[in-house]
């Protein structure tokens, strides 16, 4: 058994492999942080939830506010109190989220999966982490114009969020995408932003002269595309513009409701670990950018899943393309912002409400569900479940998980830790 | 009353709450003969990396001019009179002499990604390639045991001089055991604690390093304390905030390039250059609050106005942070720009008394004079109180840590 450590990620993981033959039979994963987010919100006004599940990650803390913020509508909806949004409020709320994902994703190109291909290929790749975090700061900027900071922003509240921008505002937020999206097409593509979502097949990646075109061919050539599979379904449960809840098993699309989801521990029988293992009615599913692409029916990424199916190779080009995506959506949203609607309807006080909520979006890793129950205003309980719990959950070898089953059979060790990469490691999320 | 206003009296000109922008002729001739001194013993050494500030300046494309800019506010922010900004320009240049160690205990990293948006002439370059980062474990590329070889190294190489940033709180209490670091599986406290033996000072980064942030709200689970409850016969700097504002970690390793030495710290431990104010002393809606007009509930018409967030538990004036001069992400914005007031994250316990929307007012704070007010209404004597509560608690608070009140240069 050979235990690897992984680092470069918000936190810590450990896994452990039993070999065979030099290839990876067996594969258990660890997270050996704890800080007990849920115990410390528990008997703590509701609304204290929304300064402190932001803090639960430093790179998705955005998601966690709007996850918190959902669960509270949704309280007061079940106290026969229901909240109204305005399609400014919601807006802003889903361009910030959208930000998030956008500076998620960069980081995760130039600082995690470059670095981590160039150690299988390294006479291909030129490793630049700095474009990654300046193409980051860019989206960073851009949510912070109407979330104040990031990371860690509290700017959400339930019946809007607190800002109230103008077209200076506005303006500047567009700039900042504007300037991401040349950075994009210039640093990163190679191509219009419209041309390269106007792509029909992979083979369109392979001719790029730039980033993305040497990690797809660098992902081609060491065989990722016939490596790295899981469970072949795949789970989104976020109400968003950019995708829809569904569960879609190879590439059938069935309904999704968060009620079925259940959380386990996880299995790691020589080292401690506090993580958990997310199931739908007790099975494993993929989650994240390439999930939300089949739900959403995006040609390209299905005409990828017919070929290569769900291979490493089409998780990470699934996130990049997402990448571009995300990057057109914001511009949309931002240009159909109407400022001139109320940013937020204020709900009755929390004090008086009594009553069980869920929150569910989208976070860049996939589905992060917060429950919360409140008794007159205060946390009774709070039960935080995250998308690493999904992807990265360890069990059994007769029925593994999928980042564990993606690493086991005819891969060596160091391909299986690149495997591991390409599902986006998060574990402080994990463990909270 | 009157022992009320006494008391703030009392508060506002104890020393530690002091902050002195204008030390005499003498003074900072004698400092700038000594940065002089030490930045020449720094240019004598060997760099830690090989890295050309001017260059990498001009690669990036940002002119003399924008950084000669950069240096004066750099001069100001560290509270020095313009002769010094000749020297801050040369520290900035040398900053590849002085080794960084970061480490990341329990947290959620969001001060790495913080610093890695962090402002200046292209300060994402300067603080990820000119400070020699040598040990980062989100940041660097090697991972795993090679990166605990590297960290060995580093520290081997570096001992007695690198500055040692840490972020995250250390759990001692139940939660001692539950968090481990590396391939040994050496739990948080042993970590730093050896990792802390051979560094020149201690800066720990964030609420959690500082007081034990998050983490160590009630019930504190893990039983997570700050870095200066553990550390003990070392400087520690406290940057508090959740997350650090970049600049102020910026500012702490350029104030050591150029004097070599910790700068003069609060009562908290707290550099007086980026925490001698409050956020309500510089805030965009100060006029608000002296004309009585406040947000009275969340997408009010006052809300609209940008009114004081006073009412909806704005914790400004209580608050000893630079944010609403500096503010966040390249000066984009801050949490007061879009209308959702101050939680006071760089303030002790933040977390459990007063987090969201709970007017300080009506949080359970005991003001030092005795009496919680009840009213803000009366808010020429709530500010008064308010001021007298948030520097009351840096007093409590460095009673309870053993601190001395008056920091000063180590």
């Amino acid at each position: 058994m050979t235990k690897q450590l992984i680092d470069q990620i918000e936190g810590e993981a450990s896994i452990r492999f039993d070999m065979k033959e030099n290839m990876v039979d067996f594969a258990t994963i660890a997270f050996p942080h704890f800080r007990g987010m849920e115990a410390i919100l528990e008997g703590k006004p509701a609304l204290d939830a929304l300064v402190v599940t932001p803090r639960v990650c430093g790179i998705c803390g955005h998601a966690h506010l709007m996850a918190s913020v959902r669960a509270m509508e949704s309280a007061y909806a079940d106290a026969n109190e229901p909240v109204q949004l305005t399609a400014k409020a919601d807006t802003i709320r889903e361009v910030t989220l959208v930000l998030e994902m956008i500076q998620n994703h960069f980081k995760w190109i130039y600082l995690v999966i470059m670095p981590e291909l160039a150690k299988l290929r390294p006479e291909k790749i030129a490793l630049t982490p700095l474009k990654g975090a300046y193409a980051a700061s860019l989206a960073s900027k851009a949510l912070a114009s109407f979330a104040g900071q990031w990371p860690h922003s509290s700017y959400m509240l339930p019946g809007g969020v607190s800002c109230d921008p103008t077209h200076l505002e506005r303006i500047k937020a567009q700039s900042l995408v504007d300037e991401l999206i040349s950075f994009f097409e210039k640093e990163c593509a190679g191509t219009a932003l419209d041309d390269f979502l106007a792509f029909d097949s992979c083979h369109d990646f392979n001719a790029l002269e730039s980033d993305i075109g040497e990690i797809e061919r660098a992902l081609t050539a060491a065989g990722m595309h016939k490596k790295g599979f899981a469970y072949d379904r795949f789970m989104v449960l976020g109400e968003h513009r950019f995708t829809n809840p569904a569960k879609v098993m190879q590439t059938r699309l069935l309904q999704a409701d968060e009620k079925h989801v259940k959380t386990h521990s996880a299995y790691s029988p020589s080292e401690k670990t506090f993580a958990k293992n997310a199931c739908y009615k007790d099975e494993f599913y993929e989650c994240g950018p390439l999930s939300r692409a089949m739900a959403s029916n995006v040609e390209l990424i299905k005409s990828m899943h017919r070929r290569f199916k769900d291979s490493a190779y089409s998780r990470v080009m699934a996130r990049i393309f997402e990448t571009a995506r995300l990057l057109d959506h914001a511009r949309d949203m931002l240009g159909s912002l109407a400022l001139n609607e109320d940013s937020l309807i204020p709900p009755k006080p929390i004090t008086g409400i009594s009553g069980c909520g869920v929150g569910v979006v989208e976070a860049p890793r996939g589905p992060l569900i917060h429950r919360v129950e409140i008794e007159e205003g205060i946390i009774k309980s709070y039960e935080i479940v995250t998308p690493t719990q999904w992807n990265i959950g360890s069990s059994v070898k007769e029925n593994p998980t999928p980042a564990q089953l993606a690493m086991m059979g005819n891969v060596t060790m160091e391909e299986a830790l690149f495997i591991f990469r390409t599902f986006d490691v998060c574990s402080v999320c994990t463990t909270h | 009353m009157s022992d009320k206003i006494e008391g703030v009296k009392k508060l506002f000109t104890s020393k530690s709450a002091r902050v002195e922008t204008n030390r005499g002729e003498s003074y900072y001739n004698n400092l700038f003969e000594r940065c002089q001194a030490r930045l020449d013993e720094l240019r004598a050494q060997e760099p830690v990396n090989r890295l050309d500030f001017s260059e990498l300046l001009s690669e990036h494309g940002t002119d003399r001019r924008d950084f000669m800019k950069w240096v004066s506010a750099t001069t100001a922010m560290l509270m020095l009179p313009p002769m010094f900004a000749p020297l801050v320009a040369e520290a900035a240049e040398l900053m590849n002499r002085a080794p960084v160690i970061w480490l990341e205990l329990q947290d959620c990293a969001g001060n790495s990604e913080a610093l890695l948006r962090s402002d200046g002439p292209k300060i994402d370059e300067i603080v990820l390639d000119i400070i020699s980062l040598e040990f980062h474990e989100t940041l660097m590329a090697p991972s795993g045991h090679q990166a605990e070889k590297q960290l060995d190294g580093a520290m081997g190489h570096f001992n007695g001089k690198y500055l040692l940033f840490v972020e995250g709180s250390i759990p001692v209490g139940a939660g001692k055991e539950w968090c481990t670091i590396g391939a040994s599986g050496e739990n948080f406290l042993d970590h730093l604690t050896r990792v802390a033996e051979g560094a020149a000072a201690v800066v720990a980064v964030g609420s959690c390093a500082t007081y034990g942030g998050i983490p160590a709200a009630a019930p504190n689970p893990t039983g997570a304390v700050g870095v200066m409850d553990v550390i003990k016969g070392k400087p520690v700097i406290n940057i508090p905030a959740c997350p650090a504002n970049p600049a102020n970690m910026v500012g702490v390793v350029l104030h050591y390039v150029l004097t070599g030495q910790v700068p003069e710290l609060d009562s908290l431990l707290r550099p007086k250059f980026a925490f001698g104010y409050r956020i309500h002393d510089n805030c965009e809606r100060r006029a608000h609050f002296d004309a009585g007009e406040y947000v009275e509930s969340w997408g009010d018409e006052g809300a609209k106005n940008n009114f004081c967030l006073y009412k909806m538990g704005c914790k400004g004036p209580m608050t000893f942070n630079n944010c609403s001069i500096v503010r966040y992400n390249e000066g984009v914005n801050w949490p007061i720009g879009v209308g959702r007031g101050c939680i006071g994250c760089s303030e002790p316990d933040f977390w459990d008394k007063y987090a969201y929307e709970r007017p300080m007012a009506d949080a359970k704070l005991k003001a030092p004079t005795g009496g919680v007010e009840k009213s803000v209404d009366e808010f020429g004597l709530g500010l008064l109180t308010a001021a007298g509560i948030g520097i009351g608690i840096h007093a409590a608070a460095s009673a309870i840590a053993g601190k001395k009140e008056d920091g000063g240069e180590a």
